[in-house]
């Protein structure tokens, strides 16, 4: 069939098809507006749940920031804490080697001498009965200075408590391992009071 | 399938063993081919709870998925390439594992009698720096710190085999626990005190906190080091990462292995910071050691393990396991930390007939004593698999008790 000429519309089928692209037209812009509105929704709830979740986020970084800061101070104050102990202890340690040297170069020292007795209680955290009649000579010192070696156990409780130990259960371990039966001020100059 | 990995089955793998293996160990009959978690199958397909994990490695369960990843992922992107160059992998794990521990510098190794031999080096170069012309390493008796010859000098219950002597000089021991004896082997020509803080070897024995800081206290008298043989005791097995944590006592160097590659072989020396640069150039080193997979491993394996609830889960499962067994008859008394138990049998049992019979009930244990069972179950079990162990090991020494 060979080209020919354009089919002769009637002037009603010409009305109707601008009519429908008229219609069209419409459809189209009423689904463009709609798609805007439903673009903008979009974007501003996105813009919202942004903010939120900055404002969340900050807010917990704001608070990771102070616990930090609280276990850094906590920590300085525990190391600062156990550096003056260990100062003491070494203080104490240094004045009972004096003692001692003193006490061997006399020509006649009196067995169980106050001091003496006093550098073998030192170190031991358990009361000692008074009441009690004069001990058996003693065993090895230093053997027996490690049962209750206060700077032992606080090196026991400071490990247990980095590694996750709770404060029951290192209370427990320097009962059975010190005879330590109140732990507590060892555990609060570790772990604060709080956890009483 | 190629032949290669045709999968050949319990005897025939029995008869290649005896052609082709050399005979350094005894085996029980079983050939596993399979495990997930605290389960193994063996060739026939039958189902095992393990409370050996293959001793103290698969701590995280066999094949944890994480330990699997790392593994495959890694052994994709790199393998090996030597100690002549830089690997992040290994890089990030000594930062893990000296951050986590001592501080101070790690040295890797494959396994951990090699560990050890790091330590050992240490050791004497610290006190040739002292002055020491022959210095000493101090041990237990019944301690044990492995098979090359260093260790092997140290560890005084196989050192005694004349067939592979000379041992190395500078080397004694003093009975376990004694802390006097202890103090009195310490002089000025002593490098180290090398010990486990709990014995595994020998039959799962805690060292004394009297002995620990008697060793301690003298070491640090005369300039030497303490050093905690960690291999079976860290990587959590105790209910902390490393077991001198519940001690009251802090090492100079720490050596590891086992539970810490998963399954995969690797070992390390952490020496704390006064200890960490006695070693130079020249002094050591290993051609596979530190390589990328194992140490990613690890690190997957310190991802699961250097957790405060897991550590938490294995103090507590631990307590709960020795209760249960101190309740069976049978049983003597039960030694160890976390999940690390020792079950003394009452007199007459032999462990090892209970530990035959507990495995064809399918259970997994081991046996380093003729009266003990030693329970190194992994980390991540619960109280189900608990329960079972015991009323397998229950039943497994009543059967034994009415003989």
């Amino acid at each position: 069939m060979s080209p020919g000429r354009p089919k002769d519309f009637s002037k009603k089928q010409r009305e109707l098809r601008a009519d429908t692209a008229k219609r069209l037209e419409a459809i189209v812009e009423a689904a463009e507006r709609a798609a805007a509105s439903v673009i903008d929704d979009a974007e501003g709830e996105a813009r919202r749940y942004l903010t939120q979740a900055r404002e969340d986020a900050d807010r917990l970084a704001d608070r990771r920031s102070a616990e930090l800061a609280e276990t850094v101070d906590s920590l300085v104050v525990q190391a600062i804490s156990l550096r003056h102990e260990a100062e003491r202890l070494q203080a104490s340690l240094e004045a009972a080697k004096a003692r001692i040297a003193g006490a061997e170069d006399l020509p006649a020292p009196a067995p169980a001498e106050r001091p003496l007795e006093e550098l073998r209680e030192a170190p031991r955290l358990r009361a000692v009965d008074t009441a009690a009649p004069a001990p058996a000579p003693d065993p090895p010192p230093q053997v027996e200075a490690t049962r209750a070696d206060p700077a032992g156990a606080r090196l026991l409780a400071a490990q247990m408590a980095v590694s996750g130990s709770s404060r029951e259960e290192i209370a427990q371990r320097l009962r059975s391992g010190f005879e330590i039966e109140d732990a507590d001020a060892i555990l609060d100059a570790i772990l604060g009071p709080e956890g009483r | 399938m190629t032949e290669a990995t045709r999968e050949i089955g319990f005897e025939e793998a029995r008869e290649l063993e005896e052609r082709y293996l050399m005979r350094t160990y005894k085996r029980a009959p079983v050939d596993f081919v399979r495990g997930e978690g605290p389960l193994l199958w063996d060739a026939e397909g039958k189902r095992y709870l393990d409370f050996l994990t293959g001793i103290s490695v698969c701590s995280v369960g066999h094949c944890h998925p994480q330990v699997v990843k790392a593994v495959h992922e890694q052994s994709h992107r790199l393998i090996h390439v030597s100690n002549l160059f830089y690997t992040e992998p290994m890089a990030r794990l000594a930062e893990r594992l000296a951050e986590s521990s001592l501080g101070g510098r790690v040295f890797f190794s494959n396994s951990g009698t090699e560990a050890n031999e790091c330590a050992i080096k240490i050791a004497r170069k610290h006190a040739h720096r002292r002055g020491v012309a022959a210095p000493e390493i101090v041990s237990f008796e019944s301690d044990f710190h492995g098979r090359t010859y260093g260790a092997l000098s140290a560890t005084p219950g196989l050192a005694t085999n004349e067939a592979l002597g000379p041992m190395l000089p500078g080397f004694r021991s003093v009975p376990r626990d004694d802390a006097a004896a202890l103090r009195a082997a310490v002089g000025e020509n002593t490098a180290a005190v090398l010990i486990e803080p709990i014995q595994g070897e020998a039959g799962v024995f805690p060292i004394s906190e009297e002995a620990l800081l008697a060793a301690r206290e003298a070491c640090d008298e005369v300039g030497a080091l303490l050093i905690f043989d960690e291999i079976q005791t860290g990587i959590g097995r105790t209910g902390s990462l490393w077991a001198y944590e519940q001690t009251p006592v802090r090492p100079d160097v720490v050596t590891s292995a086992k539970a810490l590659g998963g399954g995969f072989p690797i070992g390390a020396c952490i020496a704390a910071p006064e200890a960490a640069e006695v070693l130079e150039p020249g002094d050591h080193g290993s051609t596979f050691a530190g390589g990328p997979v194992a140490t990613a491993a690890a690190m997957a394996v310190l991802e699961i393990v250097d957790d405060p609830v897991l550590l938490r889960h294995v103090r507590e499962l631990g307590a709960y396991l020795r209760e249960k067994l101190e309740a069976l008859e049978g049983v003597a008394e039960t030694r160890g930390r976390g999940l690390m138990v020792g079950v003394g049998l009452a007199g007459g049992i032999d462990a090892a007939a209970v530990g035959a019979d507990l495995l064809e009930r399918g259970l997994v244990v081991n046996v380093p004593r003729p009266d003990t069972l030693r329970l190194l179950p992994p980390l991540v079990i619960d109280s189900d698999h608990v329960d079972l162990a015991v009323d397998l090991i229950g039943e497994s020494v009543l059967g034994f008790t009415a003989r």
